[in-house]
């Protein structure tokens, strides 16, 4: 299976998950407790999905570029405490990885 | 002479005529444009807040060890950000193909309670309708729509302004992300794009912190992820993920039930 393959199965499957209960609503209700769960999938998601990704930027390098990761995500997450905006990761982040990437691998 | 087919009758002849009355369509444009139009306009605050996610998501997938239309493709198929994040990231680590699937659908699990939702107000619509409502069915498209439906007592003007919004919403998706595909592509790779997405991610994650559920749910996924980096197929992020949501649903003593309905669909979370 490529990676067409393997898009093409994820969008159909999304699009029966949309499609699931436009035809049945009135004959199925869901759990109160699979209602609460839904607005946790998305947080989760994307905290698997970030400490996955710099895991393995840190994995992959050696042990002073291996910080540089670790410090753009820690400088991120101070920096969206500090500002409230969802940017501020981006904006705080990017830089302070530049910045350790160029000082360690000198 | 009106119609043109009729035969000559003589006058006062009766006459049995069959005339095929066109089905009255859900929306005509031009009744409902103002609604058509007020749905977009209501979606422009999500375009803005999505806008660089979709941005993110174009540069990673020209970043991938994919073929970067197959990364611009997740936009029209899956047609949820973090689910063609997940798969695009996925793919290009080489995760086994299941896995991928998998996780894509494990993050989109809420699309059914958002069909749920919008089934309500979709009832006794045409087939097409549906499957075209359907597809268009994502976060902000459901919110703007929700919206509306909740205080229009003429459904096809509800209709119409649910559609405008998810309209504009799905050509301006594709768009960014076709921009961010082609710009990230020639981009030098000292630039380290791709952890754009973990930043990004993480900005999406830290203002929803305050709530104790999401706090609860957020670590458990996020220090399950890591205990299973070396699971085989990439599947410690849907295992994160599972052990995440198990958490946050999980009333510890003291806590009771999680709060998590008010912060269901926020504007910077949008187009998840």
């Amino acid at each position: 299976m490529n990676a067409w393959t393997v898009v093409l199965a994820a969008g159909f499957g999304s699009y029966l998950l949309r499609m699931s209960m436009i035809g049945a609503a009135d004959r199925i209700r869901l759990p109160s407790r699979l209602d609460d769960s839904a607005v946790l999938v998305a947080p989760t998601a994307f905290a698997a999905l970030a400490v996955t990704s710099i895991a393995g930027s840190m994995l992959g390098a050696g042990v002073p570029q291996a910080f540089a990761p670790l410090a753009a995500a820690t400088v991120a997450v101070l920096a969206v405490l500090r500002t409230g905006s969802t940017y501020a990761a981006v904006l705080a982040g990017m830089p302070t990885l530049w910045i350790l990437t160029l000082l360690t691998s000198a | 002479m009106f119609p043109p087919s009729l035969p000559a009758v003589a006058p006062g002849q009766l006459v049995n005529v069959k005339v095929r009355v066109k089905e009255p369509t859900i929306i005509r444009y031009r009744a409902y444009r103002r609604d058509f139009v007020g749905g977009m306009r209501a979606m422009v605050p999500w375009l803005i807040g999505v806008a660089p996610f979709g941005l993110v998501i174009g540069v990673s997938a020209a970043q991938a060890d994919i073929p970067t239309l197959a990364g611009w493709l997740t936009g029209p198929l899956i047609y949820a950000g973090s689910a063609q994040v997940a798969t695009i990231q996925m793919l290009d680590a080489g995760a086994a193909p299941y896995a991928v699937i998998v996780t894509a659908m494990v993050i989109n699990l809420r699309l059914i309670l958002y069909s749920g939702a919008m089934a309500t107000y979709w009832r006794g619509t045409p087939l097409w309708w549906r499957l075209l409502g359907g597809y268009l069915l994502i976060d902000p498209s459901f919110v703007v729509g929700v919206e509306r439906y909740g205080r229009e007592s003429d459904r096809r003007r509800g209709h119409a302004h649910y559609l405008g919004g998810a309209v504009v919403l799905w050509v301006t998706w594709l768009a960014v992300i076709a921009v961010g595909a082609t710009a990230g592509a020639r981009l030098p790779d000292w630039l380290r794009l791709e952890f754009l997405i973990p930043l990004y991610l993480i900005g999406e994650i830290v203002p929803k912190l305050r709530q104790v559920a999401t706090r609860r749910a957020v670590l458990v996924a996020a220090v399950v992820a890591v205990a299973c980096l070396s699971v085989p197929m990439h599947l410690g992020i849907a295992i994160g993920i599972v052990a995440g949501i198990a958490a946050g649903v999980t009333n510890a003593p003291g806590m009771g039930r999680p709060a998590v309905k008010s912060e269901a669909v926020s504007t910077e979370e949008g187009h998840r």
